[in-house]
């Protein structure tokens, strides 16, 4: 598999497509649009890149989310914002101690999933907003080993929770309930197949069924595995700056790759060769 | 007589003042230094070795080949609650060297040896990365190289390891030969602060 970098998006200024200070989360709709979490606010782009609404956010965002009804969760320190399609604000979760520094959001059929940097584990609610079971904190180390400050994780079609264990070199693999089902990925040092450096991989999304697209820092990466941990594609650009790190990652249905470059504060846009599926 | 004051008059009493200040500032500059208030120190954020807009920077070892003292008066500290724990430090192993049978990198970093790789807690037998980690630093063994200073640094590392002088070492020359030295103006007079002395006591030989 080869990929090529086709566009970038959003950058580090004053414009109303660009960021300030801060590019932090990344999130699709059903619809493709892209949604970007930085500064204090929400940014949607169309599927061609234009910036089509913003919003502000109550507090600077870590992370985004659009759940299946088509709200937009925003997480933050000690609270998740939910909001319409259209950036109204719907509702406020806040729990100073499972919400301390909300970095990354999935869904389950029935419930929500919030990945808490502060705890170094994932907690999962009902959509009532009912705390249910935490996810990753069953382990000697008493959750994920973040050294890098943020928790990621990625929810599959099936409903399994694959979350960066960075400190570990690996990708975890979670049931619901919080079991841990298995892992891919070690240290492999210079060579790409694993892992390199202190702790990578820092992020994680679902790349179509079986497989994976985890982002790397030290040298700045995404990468393609299948779910055995075998290595399927290595995507790097110029334009990653040398010094970034935590870099969301998320995919389009059609294999399309958006990573954030939260230190240039772009948003890197890449497509399979010979063009996205239809 | 007039009794407005003169542009003469008024440039001469600047001229006094800047004078009588800079009299004052050195002044107390040597009594504080005579009381062993001033130190020479290194600004984290001033070397090559540690600051976080130098990426892919190759070492800088003046600290340790300019400095009069043997083996140097500077050492590489690493402050604790900065330090990610990692089972693969990349200050204590040289990462980009072949894996080990035992998923390790194969060499370490320090060519001295001085950095000791302690597990924190009871070690998983069936997953040794299930564990945090302690990088112990020996000034005895440790020359302030600074190579373990620039692995440690972001995005590679987490910064928890810089260089420092050690009081105790230093002999406070009127001129620091590192600073002469230091091709980025890193290492000048600070005066001394007793946090900073304290929390660096434990680790000191």
């Amino acid at each position: 598999m080869q990929y090529r970098q086709t566009r970038i998006l959003a950058g580090k200024g004053g414009g109303e497509a660009q960021f300030r200070e801060a590019l932090r989360g990344l999130a699709l709709d059903p619809q493709g649009r892209l949604y970007a979490a930085g500064d204090a606010e929400v940014k949607v782009f169309d599927k061609a890149g234009v910036l089509s609404k913003r919003w502000p956010a109550a507090l600077p965002p870590y992370a985004v989310a659009v759940s299946p009804d088509g709200t937009v969760w925003a997480g933050q320190s000690g609270q998740v914002e939910v909001f319409d399609c259209a950036g109204r604000q719907k509702r406020t979760w806040t729990d100073a101690a499972r919400m301390g520094r909300v970095t990354a959001i999935g869904f389950l059929k029935d419930s929500v999933l919030l990945g808490n940097a502060a705890q170094r584990c994932i907690h999962r609610f009902d959509y009532a907003g009912n705390f249910l079971n935490t996810i990753g904190k069953d382990n000697p180390l008493s959750g994920l080993h973040i050294p890098n400050g943020v928790v990621d994780f990625a929810v599959d079609a099936e409903d399994s929770i694959h979350a960066a264990n960075p400190g570990k070199h690996r990708v975890e693999r979670f049931s619901p309930d919080g079991r841990l089902l298995g892992h891919m990925g070690k240290f492999t040092g210079p060579d790409p197949s694993g892992f390199s450096g202190c702790c990578n991989p820092t992020n994680v999304a679902v790349a179509g069924p079986g497989r994976l697209c985890v982002t790397e820092k030290a040298a700045p990466r995404a990468k393609i595995y299948d779910y055995e941990g075998k290595l399927l594609a290595i995507i790097d650009s110029a334009d990653f700056d040398r010094n970034t790190k935590n870099m969301d990652v998320v995919v389009d249905p059609r294999g399309r790759i958006y990573v954030s470059d939260p230190a240039r504060l772009n948003i890197l846009v890449f497509d399979p060769e010979g063009g996205v599926a239809s | 007589m007039s009794g407005d004051t003169t542009r003469r008059d008024m440039l001469g009493q600047v001229v006094r003042g800047t004078v009588l200040a800079g009299m004052g500032g050195a002044a107390l500059f040597l009594t504080k230094k005579a009381d062993g208030q001033m130190v020479w120190q290194v600004n984290a954020s001033k070397c090559i070795n540690s600051r976080l807009d130098a990426a892919d920077a190759e070492v800088c070892t003046l600290c340790t080949t300019e400095c009069v003292i043997a083996l140097s008066a500077v050492r590489a500290v690493n402050e604790y609650s900065k330090c990610g724990r990692c089972s693969i430090c990349p200050a204590y192993f040289d990462v980009t060297s072949a894996v080990g049978d035992d998923g390790l990198p194969s060499q370490k970093l320090c060519p001295r040896d001085a950095i000791e790789r302690k597990p924190i807690g009871k070690i998983d037998p069936e997953d040794p990365a299930n564990n945090f980690y302690e990088y112990i630093i020996d000034e005895v063994k440790c020359d302030g190289c600074g190579r373990c200073v620039l692995k440690c640094k972001e995005p590679l590392g987490l910064g928890s390891i810089v260089l420092k002088v050690r009081y105790n070492k230093c002999v406070d020359c009127n001129r620091c030969a590192i600073s002469i030295a230091c091709p980025k103006d890193a290492i000048s007079q600070v005066i001394k602060t007793e946090g900073l002395e304290s929390s660096l006591a434990s680790h000191t030989d």
